[in-house]
């Protein structure tokens, strides 16, 4: 790397080929987060509160996901679908790669995202679903306007750890052909040859996506922030410390 | 209360579609997905803009139109095409494609295109020959899954010499690698290597052809149930009569070929092919590539 190298940020093709790149990760990891806050949230529950054996088949399918490599999973998914769809002969099989992709993040994710919840519901003091029972609320009724509001809200800031980890993980997806952002600077280098630059380059895009998504989830806590709950924990700490 | 759940139930959904959203109902006319490891220049490589260029994903779009049927290019890594198209992930392999007795167990090739042998590349400036670059305990780079890094297992590492082979995942960053002095020597197919050398600058040369006589070829799934070969055969065929092919080889291979034009030749040239006109593509794009006056569509 020579200061002329540096005229290569100058490129506006440099950046384009980049921001194509940086879409992709952003779309993959807001799909794979979806994905698995959904069912992770379900996991969750299922473990807490579901019969005995759904709780069991629960902690399995979590055990189960959190003990893959992404990659390993990746790799499976994208030729285990494609040889079923091959052997039963149904096009719809046809996965594009990016929803294979989604898949397998989605459902490593969700293994992770449950504990999170699990945490956040379990932190919820039992007194208060006594409480509701004794209300008359149905246990339903119970999880959804008491346990989920609480526990969604407390899940925030491990949610946020989750992000920053699955964004940098989203880089694995080239093994099954998905070009994301890691995968443009490989292209880029080969007419460029500036390997280094580059790729200070792409981390600090990396950067500045954790940096963005933290601070939004940051924001998020505190738009629904309930007094006593969340946010105002800090200053309590601090008064007594 | 609603609203935290509300906002969960939208981001799960939108997820789901984004995820989902490729599901959309097939064209009518044929679409085959060609993979391509897109780094190895002329072969095939991305552009200073983000294109997938070269001669193999040129003779891929050429014959497309001359049978009619379409392809989208996926770009893939070298070692994992094979499987992929195995498993019918993608239906044509394209990527300069050496062939072998055994990959010949697991796809099947069309009629070879292309004939290469391996060169070995050193620095210039390390005054290394042939011989003296697979010395005991110099590192060797080739590219991950190709024959340039089976033919020194096979003749250097198999024969005893202990030498170290370093894989990488593309050509480009062994020959980085060479210049960064991490490596002593890289092995791998002529054309490829000349560009190579070019592109250094006089840093790296070749010194020395192994005569392996290779030949490539495109390849399918076993058995090919596509009934590709036949169109792609064809293809060839027609693309030789029509001396497409004579050009497209001039573009890319000729000697006063400069390939940093391509981004140029490509943006003002591919609206030949858009147009169906595969000829006057070929041979404006000999024309550009060499740097003569040429015509847009």
């Amino acid at each position: 790397m020579s200061i002329e190298s540096l005229k290569l940020l100058g490129d506006w093709d440099i950046w384009k080929q980049l921001l194509e790149g940086m879409l992709v990760t952003v779309e993959l990891t807001v799909s794979l987060l979806g994905v698995g806050l959904v069912l992770g949230v379900i996991v969750a529950l299922g473990q807490v509160y579901g019969p005995r054996p759904i709780a069991m088949l629960m902690s399995a399918y979590e055990r189960f996901f959190r003990a893959m490599p992404i990659l390993v999973l990746l790799i499976v998914l994208n030729y285990g679908i494609a040889f079923a769809a091959d052997i039963y002969n149904v096009s719809w099989l046809r996965l594009p790669t990016f929803a294979v992709a989604v898949m397998a993040f989605g459902l490593h994710s969700s293994a992770y995202q449950s504990q999170i919840f699990r945490g956040a519901i379990l932190a919820i003091k039992p007194g208060q679903l006594l409480a509701a029972r004794a209300l008359g609320m149905t246990r339903l009724q119970t999880m959804r306007y008491i346990v989920l509001p609480q526990a969604l809200r407390l899940a925030i800031p491990g949610w946020s750890n989750e992000y920053s980890g699955v964004l940098k993980d989203t880089s694995f997806v080239f093994a099954i052909g998905v070009t994301e952002l890691t995968r443009k600077g490989w292209q880029i280098i080969q007419n460029t040859r500036e390997v280094f630059l580059v790729f200070i380059v792409i981390a600090l895009i990396y950067l500045l996506l954790t940096y963005l998504g933290t601070w939004l989830l940051e924001l998020a806590e505190r738009f629904w922030g309930v007094p006593g709950l969340t946010g105002q924990r800090r200053e309590e700490h601090g008064r007594v410390i | 209360m609603r609203a935290i759940i509300r906002w969960v139930v939208v981001v799960g959904v939108l997820a789901l579609a984004l995820g989902i959203g490729g599901l959309a109902p097939q064209a009518q006319t044929q679409v085959f997905k060609v993979c391509s490891d897109i780094a190895w220049p002329p072969f095939e490589w991305v552009d200073a803009k983000g294109e997938f260029v070269g001669f193999d994903l040129d003779v891929m779009r050429i014959i497309a139109i001359l049978k009619g049927y379409k392809i989208t290019i996926q770009n893939l890594g070298f070692d994992s095409i094979i499987p992929a198209v195995q498993a019918g992930q993608c239906d044509i392999g394209a990527s300069g494609f050496t062939i072998t007795e055994e990959r010949k167990k697991v796809v099947d090739f069309s009629d070879p295109y292309w004939e290469s042998n391996q060169s070995v590349l050193v620095r210039a400036d390390s005054g290394l020959n042939i011989i003296t670059a697979f010395k005991a305990g110099n590192k060797i780079g080739a590219q991950r899954g190709t024959t340039g890094a089976q033919w020194v297992e096979d003749n250097v590492i198999n024969q005893g010499i202990k030498v170290e082979l370093k894989l990488y995942e593309t050509y480009p960053l062994a020959e980085q690698d060479l210049i960064n002095k991490q490596i002593q020597a890289v092995v791998e197919d002529e054309p490829a290597a000349k560009v190579a050398v070019k592109a250094s600058k006089g840093v790296l040369k070749i010194v020395g052809i192994i005569m392996t006589e290779e030949q490539f070829g495109f390849l399918v799934r076993k058995g090919d149930p596509l009934k590709l070969l036949p169109r792609i055969n064809d293809g060839m065929k027609e693309m030789k009569k029509k001396g497409i092919w004579n050009n497209l080889v001039e573009a890319y291979f000729g000697v006063d070929v400069n390939l940093e034009r391509i981004t140029q030749c490509w943006a003002d040239l591919k609206g030949w092919l858009d147009k169906n006109q595969p000829e006057a593509y070929a041979e404006n794009l000999a024309a550009c590539m060499a740097g003569e006056s040429y015509k847009k569509p």
